[in-house]
C-alpha cells in the first residue's frame, strides 16, 4: 500500500505541481512589452503564475556589526480558477516565504520559511500596490516607502525602505529573458538602492538598531527556466563609487550556461545599461561544500565587466548561507551577503551586496 | 541444604497433586491481582499516547466555550505576538457504511506541519503518479485514512470510503500512533462537507508567551494548555480510573486471601511430619528454615506462574476496560502492553509476600507445640473454639471499624473502599464462630441427605475449624462479591430503565450524540411536514465549570415540558416554566459534586463573557458523572451562540391516524440525508447495550473471583482428605463402603460451600448496599434505586453448590483409586 505524508502534499503542491502537470493554457506568458504603470505594477499579477518579491540587503548596527539579510515571498498560482463554488480554504495560489538573516561578525547565519495558502486572510498580495504578506510576515508600499517586518525563530525585521534611485527595468524593458524560447522569460524591475533604516534582532544579540541599504527584486512570470537548465547564479552588487550591477547566469547541464544570461548595470544617476552575456565574465577562485547538503558552491570569484571597467574579486561574507527550504520550495539553495573590491572605472571601490546559486544541491531543473 | 530442608522438598514430589494444586493457587490469586492492576495501567498509557499523538507540538487549543467559531478569528492570532505557529482545525465525526464512527480531523496541512509534524511522514510517494499528490489539496472528497483503519477495513489508495454524507476517494494512507482511527481532509473540502461556512472548530497553537497570551484571549475563548487538556480528560477518568484501582484491589485482596490460604495449609498439613523431624532431633531451626524454604518455593514458582498468566489475562481485561472508556467517554483503543521484567518480580515479591503471610502463624503454632503433640496431627483443633471466638471478637472490632470507615466516606470515597475491605476482612474473621454456630443445623441437614457419612462429615468441618474457616472464609468472600456486584449493577440498571422512561420519550431521534450533527436545514424541512406534534433540538456539548468537564445540554423546553416527564428531586414538570425564561436545570451529578442547589446559580463561560445562570431544579440522570447543565435553546443561543443541533428528537401525537406514515417519512428523509435515525426502543436498547458492556470488566472479576475461591475451597478439602487418609482406613474398617467414605468428602464440601453461602446472604447484600449508597453514590455522585432481585442469589447459590461438589471431585477420585490398599497397608 502507497504511504505518503502531508509533507509531501506540502512540496508537491508549491513547486513540483509544476514539473508534473503541464502549464495550464490559461496562464499569462511573459512575451513582448509589458504596458507597466505604477504603484499598481509592484503588486500581484494574478494572471501569471509565479510571481516573486525579493528583499537582500546590508546593514550596520551602531556598534558597527554588520549583517545580511533576505526576506522573499513568492507567490505560486496552482490552478487558474478553483471550480465553483470556491470558499477562502480553496487553493488557488500558495504563498511561500524566506527570511534569513547573516550575523557577520558573530559568523551565523539562521533562516526560516513558511507556507500557505491564500485561505482566510493568511496570505495574499494586493494587486494595486506592493502589500504582500505570508502569516506575520510583511511587506507594504506607502507614499513610495516600504515597510518589511518579519519575526521567527527569534529573529525579526521592522525595516523603512527609501528608494534612492529610479526603477530599474531588467532586460528589454523589463522583459527578462531565461531561455531561447517564447515564454521563457520574465518581467523584471529592481529598486537597486533602496537606503534602509530600522530594527533587527537575531537570538544573540537582541533588538539592534541598523541602518544600510536594500536591494528590492520583483519578477513574474509562466514558464521561467528551460529544459536543460540545472540552475543560476545570480549577483546584485552595490560598488562605493555609485554604481550597482546585476548579473545573472543559467547554467546548463551540459556544463556551458545559457546565452540568455544577462545583466543590468545601474549607474550613480540611475541610467542603466542591458549587459549581454558576451560582456561579462564570472570566474569561481574558491569553493565551499555544504556538510548538510553535500552541496558545493563557488564561495570566491573574479567579475569582469571590460566595457564597463568592472574588475572585482568578491567572496562570500560566511561561508555557510545555505538554506535548505523542505518545508516551502523544498529547494536547497544559498542566498547570501558578499562583499570584495577591486576598481570600476579605472577608480578604486570596494563593494557589497547578495548572491544567489541555485542547483548545486540538487537540480532545479524544469521546474520554474 | 539441611536434612531436613531435603526431605520437605522430596515430599513435595510425593504429593505432586497436592503441590501442583497449592501451585496453582497462588498462581491464580498473583494472577488475578496481577492482571488486572496491568490491564488499568495499559488502557490508562495508551490514552496519555493517544492524547499526546493528536495534540502534537501544540502547547495550547483555542475554541470557542461551545460549539464552532468563526475563522476571522485567525487573522488576530496570526498578529498575536505570542503565537509560534497555529492550526486551524475541524474536528468531527463521520459515520461510515461499515456502521462505525470515525473521528475526521479537517486540516490545512501546511499549517498543520508546524503543530503536527508526526503526521507528515518523510519521504515522498515516488512511485505514485503526480496527480494524486495534490487531489487532497484540491479535490473535492478526497481523503487520508490511518493504516490501521484501512487495513481493517481493506482499503486502499485509489479506493473509496462510503460514509454517511457520501463517497470519499481515498488518496493515501497515513501511520497513526493514537490509536483512535483517523480520516484526514483537508479543511476546504470537510468545511463544505460539514457544512461548516466560514467556521473552523478550535485553532492548535504553539505559544511562547503563555501570560501575555492567556490575557488577550480571556474573554470569549476558553484556552487549554495541552497539559490542562490532559488533565482535563484525565479527570474525566478519574470516577472511572478509581474504581479499576478498586477492582484491583479487591482482586488483590482476594488473590492474597488465596495465597495465604494456601501457604497455610501447606503449613498444617505438615505438622506430622515436622513432630517426626523434631522428635528424631532436628532443630527447630532447621524445620522453620525447611517449612519458609517450600513456602519461598512455592511462592516463587506460583508467582511467576501467576505472572504470566496476569499478563496474558491484562491484554484481554485491557480490551474491556478501553472499551468502556470508549463508550463512556472518549474513543481510546488498547495499546498492547509491552512485557515488562518487572512483572515478574512484582509477581514473585506478591506470591512470596502473601505466602509468608500465610504461613507465619501455623509456623508459630509449630514452633511453641510439643513434638509430642505434633505427632498426633492437629494441634489446630485443641483450643480451636476458643480461637475461633477471639477471632470473632477481632472481626466484630474489625466491623465496627468498617461502619466508621463508611461513615467517613463523605469525604472521600477512599474511606468507602477502605469501609468494604474492612466489611469483609471482619465478616471473615467470624468465620469461625459461625461454623460453630452452624454446626447442629449442619450436622442435621448433611445427616438427613447421607445419613452418618453426613453427621462424619459435619463433624470434619467443626473438628478442622481452622483449616475449614480459612477456606470457607475465601469463598464467602467470593460469593459476597458477586451478589454485591451483581445486585448493585442490576440495581443501576432498573434505575437506568427507569430513568430511560423519564426523559428519552421522543418518537424518533435523528442523529446520535458523539456522532455527526444534524443540520439546520434538516430541522427546517421536519417543520415543513403537517402533522408532527413537537421537535427537541437538543444539542449536547461538553464544557468547562470550575475546571471541571461538564456537559452543557440546549433542550427545547417547551416541547419537553409537553411530553417528557423527568425525575425531578423536587416538584414537577412545572419546573420547566422558569427555564423557557432563561433559568437553568441541573442534573443530581452536577448538584452534587459542585454542592448546589435550586435557588444557586452557575456562571459559564460564554461568547460575550461569563454568563450567571439561576437554578430552579434538579433532576435525575446517568448520563454523566461530571453533571448537566440544562437550558432551553434560546437561552443556549444566547450565551454560547451556537446553532448546532446534535441530535433531533420528533414526538408524534399518540392519537394521530397517521402517526405509521409520519415516522415513516421522517425516517426517509432523516436516512436520505445519511443521518442516522433510532426510534424510541432502539435507542433505549443502544443504551442498554452500552450500559451491559460498560460492566464487562466487573463482571469478569466477578469470574475471577469464583475461580480463585474454587481454588481455595478446593486445596482445603485435599489437605484435610490427606491428613485423614488413615482415617478413611479406619472408616473402611469400621463398615463404611468406599461410596460412604466419598459421599463423606463430597458432603463436607457441600457443607462449607453451603455455610459460605449463608454467610455471603448477608455480606453480599450489604455489599451492594455499600456499592450502591457509598461508593456509587461518592464517585459518580448520582443515586441508584435499590431493586432487590433474587437472581444474583440463585446464582450464588448454583456457585457454591457446584464449586464445593467440583472441589470434592479430585479427592473423591482418590478414595475411589487408593482405597482400600493404602489405607490398610498403613494400618
Amino acid at each position: 500500500m502507497k504511504k505518503v505524508s502531508l509533507c509531501g502534499y506540502c512540496l508537491a503542491a508549491c513547486f513540483l505541481l509544476l514539473a508534473a502537470a503541464p502549464a495550464s493554457a490559461q496562464w499569462k506568458q511573459a512575451a513582448g512589452p509589458y504596458p507597466w504603470k505604477f504603484p499598481r505594477d509592484h503588486g500581484s499579477h494574478p494572471a501569471y503564475r509565479t510571481e516573486w518579491w525579493y528583499f537582500t540587503g546590508n546593514l550596520s548596527a551602531n556598534a558597527g556589526a554588520r549583517y545580511g539579510y533576505q526576506l522573499t515571498f513568492f507567490r505560486q498560482g496552482i490552478r487558474y480558477k478553483p471550480p465553483a463554488p470556491a470558499g477562502p480554504w480553496d487553493i488557488r495560489d500558495v504563498y511561500l516565504g524566506h527570511f534569513a538573516v547573516s550575523d557577520i561578525a558573530g559568523k551565523t547565519f539562521r533562516y526560516a520559511e513558511r507556507i500557505s495558502r491564500t485561505g482566510p486572510g493568511l496570505a495574499g498580495a494586493g494587486e494595486e500596490n506592493l502589500d504582500v504578506r505570508l502569516l506575520d510576515w510583511t511587506a507594504r508600499m506607502q507614499s513610495g516607502t516600504i515597510a518589511l517586518q518579519a519575526r521567527d525563530k527569534g529573529m525579526a525585521l521592522d525595516l523603512t525602505l527609501l528608494p534612492r534611485k529610479p526603477l530599474v527595468f531588467h532586460g528589454r524593458n523589463g522583459l527578462s529573458r531565461k531561455g531561447p524560447q517564447e515564454g521563457q522569460a520574465s518581467y523584471y524591475t529592481s529598486f537597486t538602492h533602496l537606503e534602509t533604516t530600522g530594527f533587527l534582532a537575531t537570538p544573540a544579540n537582541g533588538r539592534v538598531a541598523v541602518s544600510g541599504r536594500s536591494w528590492f527584486d520583483h519578477e513574474f512570470g509562466s514558464n521561467q527556466l528551460a529544459a536543460g537548465q540545472t540552475g543560476w547564479d545570480w549577483f546584485s552588487l552595490a560598488l562605493s563609487d555609485g554604481r550597482e550591477v546585476m548579473l545573472y547566469f543559467l547554467r546548463r547541464s551540459d556544463g556551458s550556461v545559457e546565452p540568455a544570461s544577462a545583466g543590468t548595470l545601474v549607474e550613480p544617476d540611475g541610467k542603466t545599461r542591458h549587459l549581454s552575456r558576451a560582456e561579462i565574465t564570472v570566474t569561481a577562485l574558491e569553493h565551499w561544500k555544504s556538510p548538510a547538503s553535500n552541496g558545493r558552491y563557488p564561495s570566491r570569484w573574479a567579475v569582469r565587466i571590460p566595457a564597463a571597467g568592472i574588475d572585482l574579486t568578491i567572496a562570500a561574507s560566511l561561508a555557510d548561507q545555505e538554506l535548505i527550504t523542505k518545508g516551502s520550495t523544498g529547494v536547497t539553495y544559498w542566498e547570501g551577503a558578499v562583499a570584495g573590491r577591486g576598481t570600476s572605472g579605472n577608480r578604486s571601490v570596494t563593494c557589497e551586496g547578495y548572491a544567489e546559486l541555485t542547483g548545486y544541491a540538487g537540480s532545479l531543473g524544469g521546474l520554474f | 541444604m539441611s536434612v531436613v530442608t531435603k526431605a520437605f522438598l522430596r515430599y513435595l514430589r510425593r504429593r505432586r497433586s497436592l503441590s501442583l494444586l497449592q501451585l496453582l493457587g497462588i498462581a491464580c490469586g498473583v494472577a488475578a491481582a496481577v492482571g488486572m492492576a496491568l490491564s488499568a495501567r495499559a488502557s490508562l498509557a495508551s490514552f496519555e499516547t493517544a492524547v499526546e499523538f493528536i495534540g502534537g507540538r501544540a502547547t495550547h487549543s483555542l475554541e470557542r466555550p461551545a460549539g464552532p467559531l468563526a475563522e476571522t478569528v485567525l487573522s488576530r492570532i496570526i498578529a498575536d505576538p505570542a503565537v509560534l505557529a497555529f492550526s486551524p482545525v475541524i474536528d468531527r465525526r463521520i459515520l461510515l457504511a461499515t456502521g462505525e464512527t470515525v473521528r475526521l480531523l479537517g486540516i490545512d496541512p501546511l499549517l498543520d506541519r508546524a503543530v503536527r509534524p508526526q503526521l507528515a511522514h518523510p519521504g515522498t510517494p515516488a512511485a505514485s503518479p503526480a496527480p494524486e499528490r495534490f487531489a487532497f489539496l484540491l479535490e473535492e472528497n478526497t481523503v487520508l485514512v490511518d493504516e490501521q483503519l484501512a487495513a481493517q477495513s481493506r482499503l486502499h489508495s485509489g479506493g473509496f470510503l462510503e460514509t454517511s454524507r457520501g463517497r470519499m476517494r481515498i488518496v493515501g494512507t497515513f501511520p497513526n500512533a493514537s490509536g483512535e482511527p483517523l480520516i484526514l481532509m483537508d479543511i476546504s473540502h470537510s468545511q463544505r462537507l460539514f457544512e461548516l461556512g466560514g467556521m473552523i472548530d478550535r485553532v492548535d497553537l504553539i505559544v511562547d508567551d503563555e501570560a501575555g497570551f492567556l490575557a488577550r484571549w480571556k474573554s470569549g475563548f476558553r484556552i487549554q494548555s495541552g497539559q490542562q487538556r490532559r488533565a482535563t480528560l484525565r479527570d474525566m477518568l478519574g470516577a472511572f480510573r478509581l474504581n479499576l484501582q478498586a477492582l484491583s484491589l479487591l482482586a488483590l485482596f482476594v488473590g492474597v486471601f488465596l495465597v495465604y490460604n494456601t501457604a497455610m495449609f501447606t503449613v498444617v498439613s505438615r505438622m506430622k511430619d515436622a513432630g517426626i523431624l523434631r522428635s528424631l532431633g532436628a532443630g527447630r531451626r532447621e524445620i522453620v528454615a525447611a517449612f519458609l524454604s517450600e513456602i519461598l518455593l512455592f511462592g516463587a514458582c506460583g508467582g511467576i506462574l501467576g505472572g504470566l498468566a496476569g499478563f496474558l489475562l491484562s491484554r484481554f481485561l485491557s480490551g474491556l476496560v478501553a472499551g468502556t472508556i470508549s463508550n463512556l467517554y472518549f474513543f481510546l483503543r488498547p495499546a498492547a502492553l509491552e512485557w515488562d521484567w518487572s512483572v515478574l518480580l512484582v509477581s514473585v515479591g506478591l506470591g512470596c509476600g502473601a505466602s509468608i503471610l500465610g504461613g507465619i502463624f501455623p509456623l508459630v503454632e509449630l514452633v511453641r507445640a510439643d513434638p509430642v503433640q505434633a505427632i498426633r496431627g492437629r494441634t489446630a483443633v485443641r483450643g480451636a473454639h476458643g480461637r475461633a471466638a477471639r477471632a470473632a471478637l477481632a472481626g466484630a472490632g474489625v466491623l465496627a471499624v468498617s461502619a466508621a470507615l463508611f461513615w467517613l466516606a463523605r469525604i472521600h470515597v477512599y474511606f468507602g473502599f477502605a469501609g468494604s475491605f474492612a466489611l469483609l476482612i471482619g465478616v471473615s474473621l467470624t468465620t469461625g464462630l459461625a461454623l460453630v454456630f452452624c454446626h447442629p443445623p449442619l450436622k442435621r441437614l448433611l445427616a438427613f441427605l447421607a445419613g452418618l457419612p453426613g453427621k462424619v462429615a459435619a463433624g470434619n468441618i467443626r473438628r478442622n475449624l481452622g483449616r475449614s474457616a480459612v477456606a470457607v472464609a475465601a469463598f464467602m468472600v467470593a460469593i459476597s462479591m458477586s451478589i454485591g456486584l451483581s445486585s448493585m449493577i442490576g440495581s443501576f440498571r432498573q434505575s437506568l430503565i427507569w430513568w430511560m422512561g423519564t426523559q428519552l420519550r421522543a418518537d424518533l431521534f435523528v442523529g446520535k450524540v458523539g456522532g455527526a450533527e444534524v443540520p439546520e436545514s434538516f430541522y427546517r424541512e421536519m417543520q415543513t411536514i403537517p402533522g408532527l406534534a413537537g421537535f427537541d433540538r437538543y444539542r449536547n456539548v461538553q464544557a468547562l465549570y470550575r475546571g471541571t468537564t461538564i456537559t452543557l445540554c440546549a433542550v427545547d423546553a417547551a416541547v419537553l415540558q409537553k411530553f417528557t416527564n423527568f425525575g425531578w428531586l423536587a416538584g414537577g414538570n412545572e419546573n420547566w416554566e422558569p427555564v423557557k425564561n432563561g433559568t437553568v436545570i441541573v442534573s443530581e451529578s452536577f448538584s452534587r459534586r459542585f454542592r448546589l442547589r435550586a435557588g444557586d446559580t452557575v456562571t459559564l463561560d460564554g461568547v460575550d463573557g461569563p454568563a450567571t445562570l439561576t437554578i430552579t431544579a434538579i433532576y435525575y440522570d446517568y448520563t454523566s458523572e461530571h453533571g448537566v447543565v440544562m437550558m432551553d435553546r434560546s437561552t443556549y443561543l444566547r450565551v454560547f451562540n451556537d446553532r448546532t443541533i446534535t441530535t433531533l428528537g420528533v414526538f408524534i401525537d399518540p392519537g394521530n391516524p397517521q402517526r405509521q406514515a409520519l415516522l415513516e417519512e421522517v425516517s426517509e428523509r432523516a436516512i436520505r440525508r445519511g443521518l442516522p435515525v433510532f426510534t424510541r426502543d432502539q435507542l433505549r436498547g443502544d443504551i442498554l447495550a452500552v450500559f451491559d458492556s460498560t460492566f464487562a470488566v466487573t463482571r469478569s472479576m466477578q469470574v475471577l473471583s469464583i475461580v480463585v475461591a474454587f481454588f481455595g475451597i478446593a486445596g482445603a478439602l485435599m489437605t484435610l482428605f490427606i491428613e485423614r487418609q488413615r482415617e478413611f482406613g479406619i472408616y473402611r474398617a469400621l463398615g463404611f463402603s468406599s461410596r460412604q467414605v466419598a459421599a463423606m468428602t463430597l458432603l463436607e464440601g457441600l457443607g462449607m460451600g453451603m455455610v459460605s453461602f449463608l454467610m455471603s446472604i448477608g455480606v453480599g447484600t450489604a455489599l451492594a448496599w455499600v456499592l450502591i449508597r457509598v461508593i456509587n453514590l461518592r464517585s459518580f455522585n448520582w443515586t441508584i434505586f435499590f431493586h432487590p432481585a433474587w437472581e444474583p442469589y440463585a446464582v450464588a447459590f448454583a456457585i457454591a453448590v457446584l464449586a464445593s461438589l467440583g472441589a470434592a471431585a479430585y479427592p473423591i477420585w482418590k478414595v475411589y483409586k487408593t482405597y482400600p490398599q493404602m489405607q490398610i497397608r498403613e494400618e
